[in-house]
């Protein structure tokens, strides 16, 4: 059976359960007042889009940083490393956001105008402790062999790092950390208690208005979807891409 | 010994099928709808359980229709769309009837009158809701509360911001992020109680408001028990005893101040 008939075939099998769910729910569906809300709802689709890949960018910089500094030789430095990802990774995103706008933006009297930079910069943080981990997987994942044979031809440590070491480590990290990109697309969605207009805030809002609820949020599902899916093809275009030079 | 140890357990026998039968034969519990965040009316005891005015007010209602009440704890945004889709059968929860609602649920006859007041923070210019709708003002509203009704209606220059909890809007107001929170005078009362030097409050309601039971739109039938209810029970004085025991200090400040806030 070609692949894409059997994702045809389970995703039909999928419309079908869900459609028997629905039709078994009897509901009075309520599109139309919803629909008025389309503007929202477009608006904090393209907030969500903006403050995610902000903080895709920053959690890989970050994570990229901390990975390095949890390999690193100095004690210290591998301390610091290591209690920023503990303490992140070991509590919640929703008290991490209370805490970093109510107590840290406010102990700095960072203004109500900042919401949106900080609540980006705690998500960036948050998604970054996990990166590390991911990244300093995949740098562990090469053998130190190829570190001391790279250093024998003559190779500064830092060359050996870029030119050997990197590349490798990348095609090896890259599905877990487009799951991570995933993630942090979704967790997005917690900065809507911070009164940060993106995607989630809209159809709460929405759901407010109208007491539609499945109205207002079966198009947030098909929304974030859009998001995320583009993103998992990317990854599987990368990887294929990767294995074909590391051939 | 062995004719005892029969009789025990045909005695055992006895009460489960008298048991059993009582249970079977017993009136459909009411499915009562609140959010468990809004103190005195609405909260839970140390022990977590439900507790309150709307939880006495609720019993109250299950013994004057003889049904037990089981007590459903659901986010406020949440009680209309959990009322329409049949998982409760009425929203007891500090719910002001609007215009806006009732296109989607039925009310009772109110049973409190109160209205929008304002938390300022300390340092804030604003001195009444006249002034809130002005470039540069930040104004914090609960979502789902007529306050963010009542800001998405009137405010058309001010920043609004929307909160999922009251003490999130309280915070900002504190703080100083927020100019004012729009909140119901009760709870301004509360807050401001707690937080006296860095908040004012601007108690005399700027726009009144009556609480009432939520129906579903066609449970005529329910609504006309609950309206019956609600009259015997202010007849007998059940309003008054709940404001006494939970109350008792608001109701004279606010009597005192000559501010609405009554049952």
């Amino acid at each position: 059976m070609p692949r894409w008939l059997a994702h045809l075939i389970v995703l039909a099998l999928l419309a079908a359960a869900c459609g028997w769910a629905f039709a078994s729910l009897d509901m009075t569906w309520n599109w139309g007042v919803v629909w008025e809300y389309r503007q929202a709802f477009w608006k904090g689709w393209w907030t969500t889009l903006g403050l995610a890949l902000a903080a895709l960018l920053a959690s890989s910089l970050i994570g990229l940083a901390a990975a390095v500094m949890l390999r690193s030789r100095f004690a210290l430095v591998e301390a610091v490393a290591r209690v920023y990802v503990e303490l992140i990774r070991g509590t919640p995103l929703l008290v991490q956001l209370l805490v970093g706008w109510y107590v840290v933006a406010a102990a700095l009297h960072v203004g109500t105008g900042y919401r949106t930079a900080v609540g980006v910069l705690v998500l960036a943080m948050f998604s970054g402790a996990y990166m590390a981990e991911i990244f300093r997987g995949g740098l562990d994942a090469i053998p130190k062999a190829q570190v001391d044979s790279a250093r024998a031809i003559g190779l500064t440590r830092w060359q050996a790092f870029r030119l050997v070491i990197f590349p490798q480590a990348v095609r090896i990290v890259l599905p877990a950390v487009a799951g991570q990109l995933v993630s942090l697309i979704k967790d997005s969605s917690l900065l809507s208690v911070l009164s940060i207009g993106e995607f989630t805030f809209a159809a709460r809002n929405v759901n407010s208005a109208t007491y539609s609820t499945l109205e207002s949020y079966l198009p947030l599902a098909a929304g974030y979807l859009a998001l995320t899916l583009p993103l998992s093809a990317l990854s599987r275009w990368l990887e294929r891409r990767f294995r074909y030079e590391a051939a | 010994m062995v004719s005892g140890r029969a009789s025990i357990v045909r005695a055992a026998w006895l009460l489960a099928v008298v048991v059993g039968g009582v249970v079977a034969h017993a009136a459909e519990p009411l499915r009562v709808g609140m959010e468990l965040s809004y103190p005195p009316f609405e909260m839970t005891n140390p022990q977590g359980r439900p507790a309150g005015v709307s939880v006495k007010l609720a019993e109250a209602l299950g013994g004057h229709l003889g049904r037990p009440v089981v007590i459903e704890n659901i986010a406020f945004d949440g009680l209309i769309p959990a009322l329409k889709a049949g998982h409760i059968d009425c929203v007891i929860s500090s719910m002001t009837a609007t215009p806006e609602r009732a296109k989607s649920i039925a009310f009772s006859e109110p049973y409190l009158k109160t209205g929008l007041a304002l938390l300022i923070a300390k340092r804030s210019p604003v001195q009444s809701a006249a002034d809130l709708d002005s470039p540069g003002r930040v104004v914090a509203v609960k979502q789902g509360t007529t306050g963010q009704q009542w800001a998405a209606a009137s405010l058309k220059q001010a920043r609004v911001l929307v909160l999922d909890t009251e003490s999130a809007a309280v915070l900002e107001v504190i703080q100083g992020r927020a100019d004012a929170f729009v909140y119901d005078s009760m709870s301004v009362y509360t807050n401001h109680k707690k937080q006296p030097g860095k908040t004012r409050a601007a108690l005399a309601p700027f726009r009144e408001e009556s609480w009432a039971v939520g129906l579903r739109q066609g449970n005529d039938e329910l609504r006309r028990d609950v309206n019956e209810f609600l009259e015997t029970f202010r007849a007998d004085g059940g309003f008054e005893k709940l404001g006494d025991e939970f109350l008792a200090e608001q109701k004279a400040y606010f009597k005192d101040h000559a501010i609405p806030f009554y049952f």
